[in-house]
């Protein structure tokens, strides 16, 4: 399976490089510069189990920088390259009998395995989409605005734009990769719609399909200030049998900060990506 | 041809998305007694007492199109050439004014851009697409359009990295002068272009901008080249922004469905 890690993961791969490569001076100086208004606990470290912050309007706020888990573990002679989630792999892992697929949709996975990926869009510097950034191994920051939500996410420093000010979903949109997303709470749940998705994006790295008639659905909710919890719903029934939710944790990551990773600078992957 | 294209689906779009997504209202615009936008207004300020300067940005098209039209979109001059404004022109040092003049000769064929990399700080700032910036305590961020990339201004008091990474946007700290944001860039990758003729900037190179705000509708923004490397002396465009109210920004990646560049040749 050490393709899959290092088709997918050319860019974290330099990421990770660099990170080792920056001098000591520079972690103290930016990269660890630190969170401003970090819960403590009384031996001074930072209390991750304290309450969930709040907005002024008294909802609970997103705002901070997110990592994933690190839920799969690396091969006995360790990870080839940064270590990623189960989701990034297979989004539906954690699904009894995995992802309902249409009989296209399955075929069309299993020949995008047989050929390594290749044809992924992320190895080829494209967008991925805001799901599979949900699962990608680079961190995520979210700034919640009133009447706005925005994620940066460090892979090709890219933004997604959640819209909390009414705004109706566009009827007939021009397809875009992180398609058309709007917000609404339920209690201290924030709700996200999203439609108007790009046909042919990839979900994860064994290649789930998602097309254009995609619908999907995500509840976001802070359980504490150190964790948050993103049900996906994706309603596809183009490419699935049936609606399916999978459970995505974040965990907030302090005292550091986004770092440019832009997969079409010095790109060297793409002449050696092959499939059969 | 990109860019043709997303006017056209701009187009395309507006008659289905008019007032549902595109055309919604913002919020907090300052009216006129008529109910239109009141661009004069005063700058907005934060709870500190500093301008804001969040809102939705276009730069100024100062580039008169040719008598039978552009050919693409409009642009500004400074996205053609940054320094054309320059009293004596671009203060190139002898390497830079030979590599611009070649540059030209192959019609910008390398251009960064439009090989679809990141164009860094100052050709986003300069080309046609709608920016937006958010203005938080400690943080100003900058969406930009064209390849749905961000940029962070970190306010918070931390100092300049001496040894940076390189990065196409370098790293960026703002420091307040007045009602003016001071923002200093350095830690850039080399063989950045400022422009489509092609100005470098090195790895050595600094970028200055300074954001004013003028009133409601309007931002002046000085852009001070700082490259000793290529330039015998700092230089400094000046350019003009308009808020962009009742509209938004629509992803626009320069790779998807990409046609133009087997068609960009040189000599």
């Amino acid at each position: 399976m050490h393709y899959i890690y290092l088709v997918a993961e050319k860019p974290s791969a330099i990421l990770a490089a660099t990170l080792l490569m920056m001098p000591a001076l520079v972690s103290a100086q930016w990269l660890n510069y630190p969170t401003a208004g970090v819960p403590k606990n009384p031996d001074g470290t930072p209390n991750l189990t304290a309450p969930t912050p709040r907005t002024a309007d008294g909802r609970p706020d997103f705002s901070g920088i997110w990592d994933t888990p690190k839920n799969r573990p690396c091969p006995p002679g360790g990870c080839p390259d940064q270590e990623v989630s189960q989701e990034f792999v297979n989004f539906g892992w954690s699904l009894k009998g995995g992802l309902p697929y249409q009989p296209w949709a399955a075929e069309l996975v299993k020949a995008r395995r047989e050929q390594n990926g290749k044809d992924d869009p992320g190895s080829h510097c494209l967008p991925i989409g805001f799901l599979r950034l949900h699962t990608d191994a680079m961190y995520r920051k979210i700034i919640q605005l009133p009447g706005l939500l925005v994620m940066l996410n460090e892979r090709n420093a890219s933004f997604r734009q959640i819209f909390l000010d009414g705004r109706p979903l566009p009827v007939d949109p021009n397809p875009a990769w992180n398609g058309y997303s709007t917000g609404k709470w339920d209690g201290d749940t924030l709700v996200v719609e999203t439609n108007g998705f790009h046909d042919g994006e990839w979900l994860d790295r064994s290649g789930s399909p998602l097309t254009s008639e995609a619908k999907v659905t995500e509840r976001l909710r802070r359980v504490n200030y150190g964790q948050m919890e993103v049900d996906v719903t994706v309603d596809d029934p183009k490419a699935y049998t049936k609606p399916w939710t999978v459970k995505l944790p974040l965990v907030l990551v302090l005292n550091t900060e986004l770092l440019d990773d832009n997969c079409l600078e010095s790109e060297k992957d793409i002449p050696h990506l092959v499939g059969k | 041809m990109k860019m043709a294209a997303v006017a056209a689906i701009a187009l395309a779009a507006s008659i289905s998305l008019s007032a549902q997504w595109i055309n919604y209202p913002s919020s907090g615009v300052p009216k006129k007694a008529d109910g239109t936008p009141n661009l004069d207004a005063p700058t907005p300020r934060t709870a500190d007492g500093k301008p804001d300067l969040s809102g939705l940005w276009l730069l100024e098209k100062n580039l008169p199109c040719p008598k039978d039209g552009c050919p693409d979109m409009e642009v500004s001059r400074e996205f053609v050439n940054l320094g054309w404004n320059v009293p004596g022109g671009v203060p190139y040092q002898p390497w830079a004014a030979a590599l611009v003049k070649a540059r030209r000769e192959q019609n910008g064929k390398d251009d960064p851009g439009a090989n679809c990399r990141p164009t860094g700080i100052v050709k986003e700032t300069i080309n046609p697409f709608f920016r937006k910036l958010i203005q938080l305590p400690g943080l100003l961020v900058i969406l930009m359009e064209r390849d749905t990339v961000y940029r962070q201004i970190f306010t918070d008091g931390r100092p300049k990295l001496t040894d940076p990474l390189p990065t196409p946007n370098g790293y960026s700290i703002g420091k307040w002068d007045g009602d003016t944001l001071v923002v200093e860039t350095s830690g850039f990758i080399d063989g950045e272009w400022l422009d489509r003729v092609g100005n470098p900037l090195t790895e050595s190179g600094k970028i200055i901008e300074r954001y004013h705000r003028v009133n409601y509708g309007l931002m002046e923004l000085e852009i001070t080249v700082d490259d000793p490397k290529a330039y015998t002396k700092p230089w400094t465009a000046k350019v003009k922004e308009f808020i962009q109210p009742n509209t938004e920004m629509m992803d626009y990646f320069c790779l998807e469905n990409e046609k133009s560049i087997s068609h960009a040749v040189g000599k």
